[in-house]
């Protein structure tokens, strides 16, 4: 193995190793938040709600949920990890070493982009047993979840290195994030809101996301399917770029 | 112990620095156009006052800090267009104890090897050697954030030493460390520097620079000031020791130890 190789899997490894020493809490607990959501909405509240779209609701949620696990998860591990070890001053050991800027970055959003995987992959799996859940678009479905998973992790790096008290992240999180995510239509089809909602939700990028997941598992297309996946591409490509300028020059990591 | 004869390029100098210059955003001009030389092979000390620009000019060689103008090279590598063949060569034991708490002993080591590209084989090798060289075969599990602050201090060195670089830059390596520990140290650096590898070292204990170092810079307000032996500076300033060299300096003449018997007999009231 070539010497660029082993040190991007050594940063790989030591972004993954911090989340798994931790499962607990970067694993388990996301987990159990997942499957609350699915038994109260899905289970409990859901036998009231009755069919969204032709499907039964706690199908119509799981997508979402699944989406939001990944999305969550990606942008918290890569913001705290960076935060921590700018505190620590530990990632020195990795900014003084022969890393490039871009191996560095794609490392750093890698860790947070396989804990969301793993997340959301047991969640899919989980759902998968305990209710009907159909894949209609599988090569459309992962394409839109992989991208989605590398956004989140672009942003988390993002604020991570922005960030100089855990405040700024939580910020972002609580009152950027999940609002997004969460009037993006994660439990309700954004086709029932009433105006002037249905045409602000049109103005949230997470809603594109959601659609997007929602048609790879269901078949709903209730956006246009291309043009949100080339949107979604180009913002996606477009993040990771600007975030290699900045560790290009070092914004925040290098004085 | 190796790191002569890798890279090599020719006779360049360990580390050289021209006119560098860094200029922080708030303003602060940390250093004014800085040259320096160290030679290869040499143990050379950088000496100065907290504040004087010691550690801004070791993270400007070691990519930590961005240099506003001016150039540094390591063997040749230029810090910022060769940064990789540069800083492969580098290794850093910094002031601050700044280990990754989520890792153990044995795992900084590693992880540290893995980020200089060494393959698996021979990063085990390494961790054994280093593990056993600083006493801390059995801490070799524990996480770094439960170990001593002396334990740590050396987990620091070790790790430096981990990928055989042939500069060995030690910021301060011995504040807060009991005299064992210190002692220990100095052998272990004074062998490493035996055995071929150059070290730039920064300390606020005169005489440790006076026993380990073969030649010394003293640094302030951001520019080298005088250069040379410990007699040579001495000698420069006129003065017997390094530190009445080191107090003319920085304008502290009259705290020198030969001024201390001045007041015997005087009455205190």
């Amino acid at each position: 193995m070539s010497p660029t190789a082993i040190r991007f899997l050594t940063l790989v490894r030591r972004e993954v190793s911090r989340f798994v020493k931790i499962k607990g809490q970067t694993i388990g607990a996301p987990l159990l938040e997942t499957f609350l959501y699915i038994t109260v909405f899905g289970a409990a509240l859901g036998t009231r709600v009755g069919d969204l779209q032709g499907y039964e609701y706690i199908v119509f949620v799981v997508p979402g949920l699944i989406m939001m696990a990944w999305a969550i998860n990606a942008f918290s591990n890569n913001s705290s990890s960076i935060l921590q070890q700018k505190f620590q001053r530990a990632i020195d050991d990795q900014l003084s070493s022969p890393s490039s800027p871009g191996q560095l970055l794609t490392a750093l959003s890698l860790g947070g982009f396989l804990r969301g995987l793993t997340i959301a992959v047991i969640t899919f799996l989980v759902a998968m047993v305990l209710v009907d859940l159909p894949v209609e678009h599988p090569a459309i479905l992962i394409l839109a979840l992989v991208l989605i998973g590398f956004f989140f992790s672009q942003l988390g790096v993002l604020v991570g290195v922005r960030a100089e008290q855990f405040d700024d992240v939580s910020f972002i999180q609580t009152f950027v994030l999940t609002p997004l995510i969460f009037l993006g239509g994660v439990f309700y089809s954004a086709t029932l809101l009433p105006q002037p909602f249905q045409t602000l939700t049109e103005f949230n990028p997470v809603y594109y996301m959601i659609s997007l997941v929602r048609y790879g598992f269901l078949g709903i297309d209730d956006i246009d399917v291309l043009l949100s996946m080339a949107v979604l591409t180009a913002v996606t490509v477009g993040l990771f770029l600007f975030n290699l300028q900045l560790f290009r020059r070092g914004y925040k990591l290098r004085s | 112990m190796e790191g002569i004869d890798r890279n090599g390029q020719g006779n360049a100098p360990a580390l050289l620095v021209s006119d560098l210059v860094k200029r922080y955003a708030t303003g602060v001009e940390a250093l004014k156009g800085v040259s320096l030389e160290i030679p290869d092979g040499s143990f050379f000390g950088l000496l100065g006052p907290n504040g004087a620009g010691k550690s801004t000019l070791i993270h400007c060689a070691t990519g930590l800090a961005m240099p506003t103008s001016g150039r540094i090279e390591i063997f040749g590598n230029d810090a910022i267009t060769r940064y990789r063949e540069a800083r492969e060569a580098v290794g850093l034991a910094p002031q601050d104890l700044n280990l990754d708490w989520f890792l153990t002993v044995e795992e900084t080591l590693d992880f540290h090897g893995g980020y200089f590209g060494m393959p698996k084989a021979d990063r085990e090798e390494r961790v054994e050697e280093l593990l056993d060289a600083f006493s801390l075969v059995d801490k070799r599990d524990q996480r770094t954030r439960t170990l001593s602050g002396g334990m740590k201090r050396r987990l620091i060195l070790a790790r430096a030493l981990m990928h055989r670089p042939r500069l060995l830059i030690l910021d301060e390596p011995t504040a807060g460390v009991d005299v064992e520990l210190r002692l220990e140290l100095w052998h272990y650096v004074q062998e490493v520097n035996r055995l071929g590898t150059s070290i730039l070292l920064t300390t606020h204990y005169l005489e440790e620079a006076e026993q380990l170092c073969d030649q010394i810079a003293f640094i302030n307000d951001g520019e080298i000031v005088a250069q040379g032996t410990s007699p040579e500076l001495a000698g420069r300033f006129g003065v017997d020791s390094l530190e009445d060299a080191y107090l003319e300096l920085v304008g502290r003449k009259e705290l020198s130890r030969s001024h201390l018997g001045e007041l015997d007999g005087a009455e205190i009231e």
